[in-house]
């Protein structure tokens, strides 16, 4: 197993990115730094799956006169530019409503939060 | 306690993650499944196809159009979620806090002030080079909305609100949706499906003019998405 984790270790290196911004969500108590953590998890799979799409020796997926194969796989780069996308959107609904929060509460402690209610 | 907790939930989640990264076919192996069926046929046939050289824009603006449409849907719900959430008056405000009062070093606002036309150049390459060359709608509108940023923080708010005329603003935040309405029906028109692609010998130049408005819709929605969510959020303070 760890002779195919160093085979793998692009990959190996997200699950351990995504492990970090998991420990952010759960063990940190300010909800940005939460959001961090989430953003980083996010992050991971972008990696991952860019990762996925890397072949040996492979040219960036642009054809023209200087262009030679083999190129890398177009497929994962183009969703996960969706993806980004998609990440920036959730990003800035959840700071506003972090901000929402901090207007209506005073605070953005998940704890202090809890004993408001 | 709780660290222990953490710990062994990280550690239970570690597990099956590493074992099945480790069963993954060999990093970066020119025969493994990700890379041998659809993504083939786009890379071989993707230029003639599709009208561009860059095979990922081909991928994100004409074969996967509709999940980019999506897509552009996506962010500029989010913009219209963060005014609702942001612009709403609320019941009762806790503390007003003074904005701390930091004046902007000259050095800075000069040299912002001195690149602020280069880097809009930058960003108009980018967008409109992004089917022949690495860059495109999406990575050209973040850096129109950096440069947004970049002035506003250098030259204060009212300044910088001039960069997007009150009255243009919403359909330039609306830019990117728009611009795929309209070449989705030009596309009806056309060539009988939403957001097709004429890929006939003599409409091939349309194809390729379609794909830089998309670009162009796209990058200019986007500054303006970036730029307003800034402005939204930095008037919170």
């Amino acid at each position: 197993m760890i002779e195919a984790l160093w085979n793998n270790l692009d990959y190996a290196a997200s699950v351990v990115l995504f492990l970090i911004g998991l420990y952010a969500v759960i063990a940190k108590n300010n909800l940005v730094k939460k959001f961090m953590g989430l953003n980083i998890m996010e992050t991971a799979v972008f990696a991952f799956i860019v990762a996925l799409g890397v072949v040996e020796g492979g040219d960036a997926p642009i054809h023209g006169p200087d262009a030679h194969p083999p190129f890398t796989n177009p497929l994962p780069q183009a969703l996960i530019l969706t993806g980004i996308v998609v990440a920036v959107s959730t990003t800035a609904l959840a700071l506003s409503l972090i901000i929402r929060i901090h207007r209506q509460c005073g605070t953005i402690e998940a704890d202090e939060l809890r004993e408001m209610e | 306690m709780k660290r222990a907790l953490v710990a062994a939930l990280l550690i239970v989640a570690a597990i099956p993650l590493l074992s099945i990264v480790a069963e993954l076919p060999p990093h970066a192996a020119p025969d493994s499944p990700a890379y041998t069926h659809v993504s083939a046929h786009y890379l071989e046939h993707g230029a003639e196809e599709a009208g561009a050289e860059n095979i990922v824009t081909d991928v994100i603006l004409n074969y996967r159009g509709f999940d980019t449409n999506g897509e552009v849907t996506v962010i500029f719900t989010a913009l219209a979620a963060v005014l609702a959430i942001l612009l709403l008056p609320s019941e009762e405000r806790v503390e007003e806090r003074p904005a701390p009062a930091m004046p902007v070093s000259m050095v800075v606002r000069f040299v912002v002030r001195l690149l602020a036309p280069f880097i809009a150049l930058f960003a108009v390459y980018v967008i409109m080079n992004g089917h022949v060359t690495p860059g495109g709608g999406f990575q050209g509108g973040t850096i129109l909305g950096a440069l947004v940023i970049a002035l506003t923080i250098v030259l204060g708010e009212d300044e910088a609100h001039r960069l997007l005329p009150r009255p243009a603003r919403p359909w330039l935040q609306a830019a990117a949706p728009l611009t795929f309405v309209v070449i989705g029906i030009a596309g009806i028109a056309v060539v009988g499906s939403y957001l097709g692609f004429p890929a006939e010998e003599p409409w091939q130049w349309v194809r390729t003019a379609w794909l830089v408005i998309l670009e162009i819709g796209i990058g200019v929605g986007g500054g303006a998405i970036i730029g307003t969510l800034f402005w939204t959020m930095e008037a919170e303070r």
